[in-house]
């Protein structure tokens, strides 16, 4: 892989926190129209790579290059990770993807709107659009996620456990999504799941994490299993 | 009694306290929303008792340094205590929930029991300024003057211009801190920001309107909002149009009913939740503007009816004469008019005279109500004359008009009671008197009237002097005249 071609590299990395490392010799290479699966049981660090890459906690050893701004990372969190309290519909949820390319006093222009309404069609989800986020499905507010993710117009995109929690049926709209994104639109996507044998179905290219290292396994997908 | 649509008017007395109210009302629900957001919302406790906590200690300092109360900028002290008190207790607890472990909840209780002792002592440290401080705790809102009016209109006004302007970075940090790292380069400066609005508006909020009135409208409109919104756009404007309806409301209940207006806010703000949840109960999910509305037609319909006041029939007065009973004073306070004969003076500070034979309010509301039926012709006497016993008559009809028959009195008796009569020499004279005239072979009360009125210190500062102002409004209001 070239550098020009090279979004985000890890070499020999320490990652943790405050100082005390979770995973050691880390090498990771994540390239334009990469499609990357993290699996690992829980507690294994899946997360803690996430954070180091999208700049949330430092590396503690090792070199972390990114050839990319952070405002071109799509993140999605799991959603259980959001408060619920918040009433906010789900088309607020995902204009914040827009947010970094206003200025504070600017109200939401034409284009902005265009461009929301146009990732909530990728998505399939623009009829929920004025539904409050947090009354959808799981697998809906997962899809909303990754809209929101689309908004920033990322290069590459990050999914903490998109395939969890939700139903058989959301976790095919939710993996066709993603193949579709890096198939038609080459975006590089890296997302994790605890689940070895649903990441295996998505892409070939899957990392394991366990017992404090990182390794390849190689796998192939000859087809789409749905 | 006052109409709603007169303390609407400019020209209302206490208008710049509804004003005071109403800015207090639309700014403190937005940061309190941008707290609840965060589950936060016990700093809007905790905040404003480390602020009461820092004008106490700023007096308690400002008097152990040897300067006199009421050496004028009392104000200003107390406002910078408070904002220095509240940064720095915010930035404590902000450092700690991030470095110390155990339960943000835990420490935020801890701090609030912390203040509210240390207030407790830096006050009885301070007994010179008790007083003093004690009012500016109670942070009466009526007694605003246009200077701090403006002081407050200019610091809520930027206050809510920044959550107006900036609403989408705090929504986002609030929501999603990751994604606002990445979008906008850091969520410490957004949540840094959004905490030193909330302190400002604490810090000056307690000093203009007290710990309980700030914390209600911080908690109580976005609790009501909640239940309403369907989206953070909805949930922001409700927030602040529950809290300007609270305070107008809250603040006509407590001029009608003669409440204080804090609690009457506060606990006005706590039905106004129920109503809510109870419309929103009957009327199901969605609509909430349609809900807000329906909400606030009830309760402005209500307000609106004018109680009719029954005028003193002039023919009633004619038919017997009128026994004028003493003045009860119902305020538990002590009424004793400042003396302004220096010969008086003198003599009770030479022991010759007491102190109580001063008149009091009450003698001058009795002798003003006796000058005011002898020119109309209308005999009047005082019962005590006739029998020494009825120099004290119960208020209630049935018993004084008993009373009278056993001294074989016959005809009227008018019978008053002050309820309020209340100034701290800076604040308007507030004033409630009850007065009823009773029929003495019944006991039967053809016409009573409760006056409530507040008048200014303007010009007349001397306790006398503007006693013997509201009592001529109030005979005026009684009389119709």
């Amino acid at each position: 892989m070239s550098n020009a071609t090279r979004l985000v590299s890890l070499r020999a990395a320490a990652l943790g926190y405050d100082g005390v490392a979770v995973l050691h010799s880390v090498d990771l290479d994540i390239g334009a129209g990469d499609l990357i699966a993290m699996a690992g049981p829980n507690g294994a660090g899946k997360t803690t790579i996430f954070r180091t890459i999208l700049g949330f906690i430092p590396a503690i050893a090792g070199l972390l290059t990114r050839n990319c701004a952070l405002n071109e990372f799509g993140y999605v969190p799991q959603s259980s990770a959001l408060d619920s309290t918040f009433p906010i519909t789900a088309r607020e949820v995902v204009a914040m993807g827009g947010f970094g390319r206003l200025k504070p006093y600017e109200g939401l222009p034409a284009r902005e709107k265009q461009r929301l309404h146009g990732v909530l069609e990728q998505v399939g989800l623009a009829h929920l659009a004025d539904r409050s986020f947090f009354s959808l499905s799981g697998g809906q507010r997962q899809r909303m996620l990754i809209a929101r993710a689309l908004m920033v117009g990322p290069k590459i995109l990050i999914l903490d456990e998109p395939l969890s929690g939700v139903d058989p049926e959301s976790q095919k709209a939710i993996s066709d999504l993603l193949l579709k994104l890096n198939r038609d639109e080459g975006k590089a996507i890296f997302f994790s799941s605890h689940d070895l044998r649903m990441v295996r179905s998505v892409t070939d290219k899957v990392l394991r994490v366990d017992a404090g290292k990182v390794a390849w396994e190689e796998g192939s997908v000859a087809q789409h299993p749905w | 009694m006052v109409s709603f649509m007169e303390i609407l008017s400019p020209s209302f007395l206490l208008f710049p306290a509804l004003l005071g109210s109403a800015i207090l009302a639309l700014v403190c629900p937005l940061v309190g929303a941008h707290l609840m957001l965060r589950r936060r919302v016990f700093l809007g406790l905790t905040l404003p008792q480390i602020a009461a906590c820092g004008v106490a200690a700023t007096f308690w300092l400002h008097h152990a340094m040897g300067f006199d109360h009421g050496s004028g900028g009392e104000r200003l002290l107390a406002m910078a205590g408070s904002l220095v008190f509240t940064l720095v207790g915010m930035g404590l607890l902000a450092y700690l929930d991030r470095h110390a472990t155990g339960s943000p909840e835990g420490r935020l209780a801890a701090a609030y029991a912390l203040a509210s002792a240390l207030t407790i002592l830096f006050i009885v440290f301070n007994p010179a300024g008790e007083l003093e401080i004690l009012n500016l705790l109670k942070g009466e809102v009526i007694s605003l003057s246009k200077d701090e009016l403006k002081l407050l209109a200019l610091v809520y006004g930027i206050i809510y211009v920044g959550l107006v302007l900036f609403r989408r970075e705090f929504l986002l940090n609030s929501f999603d801190r990751d994604l606002s790292f990445l979008l906008t380069g850091g969520s410490v400066q957004w949540s840094l920001w959004l905490y030193v609005l909330c302190g400002v508006s604490i810090a000056v909020g307690v000093i203009m309107a007290g710990p309980l009135m700030v914390f209600g409208f911080m908690v109580l409109p976005p609790l009501a909002a909640r239940t309403l919104a369907r989206g953070m756009g909805s949930f922001l404007s409700l927030s602040s149009i529950i809290g300007l309806i609270t305070a107008v409301l809250g603040f006509y209940l407590s001029v009608r009913l003669d409440l204080p207006l804090g609690p009457t806010d506060v606990a006005f703000g706590c039905v106004v939740i129920f109503a809510v949840y109870a419309v929103h109960a009957m009327l199901g999910r969605g609509g909430g503007l349609a809900k807000l509305l329906i909400f606030t037609l009830v309760l402005f319909a209500g307000c609106g009816a004018r109680q009719p006041e029954t005028p003193l029939d002039p023919a009633l007065l004619g038919q017997g004469p009128i026994w004028l009973a003493s003045v009860r004073n119902g305020t538990g306070a002590d009424l004793r008019l400042p003396g302004t004969n220096p010969l008086r003076s003198l003599g009770e500070m030479a022991g010759k005279l007491s102190p109580d034979s001063r008149p009091t309010v009450m003698d001058l509301l009795r002798g003003s109500l006796q000058r005011e039926f002898q020119q109309r012709q209308i005999t009047v006497s005082l019962p005590e004359e006739r029998d020494v016993r009825l120099l004290s008559l119960p208020f209630d009809g049935v018993s004084a008009a008993a009373n009278a028959r056993t001294a074989n009195l016959s005809g009227w008796l008018w019978l008053s009671e002050i309820r309020r009569w209340q100034t701290d020499g800076r604040s308007p004279l507030r004033t409630v008197v009850e007065m009823r005239l009773v029929r003495i072979d019944n006991g039967a009360v053809p016409w009573q009237r409760q006056i409530a009125k507040t008048l200014p210190l303007v010009g007349a500062v001397r306790l006398d002097e503007i006693s013997a102002d509201a009592v001529s409004t109030i005979l005026r209001e009684a009389f119709g005249s």
